[in-house]
């Protein structure tokens, strides 16, 4: 997905960044500090982006990342990027959009936030020993450090944000995709169908599925239409009281429903429960309702003659 | 003496709520092995109480504990409202009448899928059923 795109779910508009800036402590006065140091940085980002990877190379969870020399070049020359990011004096939208880039980029080959989070670790560190090497006037290393920090933190919160994005957005598309898959109705014989309910049958699934299966009846001008429930995981009141009106509103077009995939324990709990479903045709498999179904319409499977 | 072991606290406040709660019950009846009948009771009474609590009671919280009474283990429920109780109690428990158009078999059902049943109301303050389904050996 394009980091724009997260600029939007995530709602990151310039009174979003400002409220993130003032919660992250990120003052006009870091970002002025961070600038002044930027000779310094130019100095250090060789020493720093060498160490660094070969940290990532040493470890076998982060190196598989780092397939060939090429690779290791380019993440390299984009790692001087973000390294003098954090040294522009600046924390605008630009910045922001900027950072995301970063946080999509690594979603999309996979890191976990686990490495990620590890090599931010590695990378502060190395910063401070620099800093305190460099920096030798009374606490300046430690103001720069507190700077680096405090922007290093608000970069994190970004990339974790563009991974909880992520993963919701790949959530809701493939909901939406078994939601569509979740009706399929079968045409098992000329008038007869057959409807595999899988998964849980919520309010909105119920009213879908009495919607096509009525429009499906109608079309085939069915006769029978078998409703397969072996892979829905809890048959309570309310998905009985769906099968039954649905079952009702079938018979008024003139078909019948026979209920199949009613498990031992389906069965003893919908007995228990005191349901009755005697308006519809139950039986155990799949296959005996297909034979009943056959039935209905005059037909039936027979062994082949020799 | 019934010991409890774990506690989970689960928070009914929409559909998507009552899935969660009934497949927590399920996971763990699966974990403490439970047989299979036992589960789908205790998973489908947990669906019927955690609907109630939503739609009767607009709201609710489900208690889930792990106990022990020395010689069994058991897994415990309790769901909690505060929606505006029931007035007739025998009349509900009886099954077969509702206020919500629906099939009235939800709480004379659960009561026959678990080994301990309890309902507490109080017209205007709210709803309690607390549940124990024991393991068999
Ligand atoms: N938590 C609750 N709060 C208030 N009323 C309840 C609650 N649970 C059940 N009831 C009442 O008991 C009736 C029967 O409940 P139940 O047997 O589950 O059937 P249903 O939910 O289909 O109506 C409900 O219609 C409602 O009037
Ligand atoms: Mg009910």
């Amino acid at each position: 997905m394009d980091h724009r795109k997260y600029m939007t779910i995530l709602k990151l508009d310039e009174a979003a960044i400002a409220s993130r800036r003032a919660f992250f402590a990120v003052s006009d006065e870091d970002l002025a500090r961070l600038a002044s140091l930027r000779p310094l940085a130019e100095k250090i980002i060789d020493a720093i982006v060498e160490d660094f990877y070969a940290l990532l190379l040493s470890h076998p969870d982060t190196r598989k990342f780092f397939a060939d020399e090429a690779t290791i070049r380019r993440v390299k020359r984009t790692q001087r990027e973000y390294f003098m990011g954090l040294f522009a004096g600046r924390c605008d939208l630009a910045y922001v959009e900027d950072r995301l880039r970063v946080g999509a980029m690594h979603e999309r080959i996979g890191l976990a936030p686990t490495w990620y989070l590890g090599a931010y670790r590695q990378y502060l560190e190395l910063i401070r020993q620099h800093f305190d090497a460099q920096l030798t006037e009374q606490g300046a290393a430690r103001d720069g450090f507190l700077s680096v920090q405090r922007l290093v933190f608000f970069d994190v919160a970004l990339a974790i944000d563009t991974y909880i994005a992520a993963n919701l957005e790949a959530l809701g598309r493939h909901q939406a995709a078994v939601r569509e898959l979740s009706t399929p109705v079968i045409r098992v014989h000329d008038r007869v169908l057959l409807l595999p309910l899988v998964g849980t049958v919520d309010s909105h699934r119920a009213q879908q599925i009495m919607e096509s299966v009525l429009t499906h009846v109608v079309e085939a001008q069915a006769r029978c239409i078998i409703i397969d429930i072996a892979g829905v995981p809890v048959v309570d009141t309310r998905v009985a009281d769906h099968l039954l009106k649905t079952a009702a509103a079938v018979r008024l077009l003139g078909a019948q429903v026979v209920l199949t995939g009613i498990t031992a324990q389906v069965a003893r709990t919908m007995v228990q429960l005191g349901l009755d479903v005697s308006s519809m045709h139950t039986v155990s498999r799949l296959s005996e309702g297909i034979e009943l179904a056959l039935g209905m319409i005059g037909k039936a499977i027979t062994a082949k003659s020799k | 003496m019934i010991q409890v072991a774990a506690t989970h606290r689960l928070s009914i406040d929409c559909e998507g709520d009552i899935i969660a709660v009934r497949r927590r019950v399920r996971d763990i009846a699966e974990l403490r092995k439970f047989d299979s009948f036992a589960t789908a009771a205790i998973t489908t009474a947990s669906s019927e109480l955690a609907r109630n609590a939503l739609v009767h009671g607009g709201k609710g919280v489900a208690l889930i504990e792990e106990v022990t009474d020395g010689s069994r283990l058991g897994i415990r429920i309790v769901f909690e409202d505060e929606g505006p109780g029931i007035e007739d109690i025998p009349r509900v428990l009886a099954g077969g009448y509702t206020t919500a158009r629906s099939m009235g078999l939800g709480l004379s059902g659960s009561k026959r899928l678990v080994d301990e049943f309890a309902l507490e109301s109080t017209p205007g303050s709210g709803t309690k059923v607390t549940v124990t389904k024991w393991r068999r050996f």
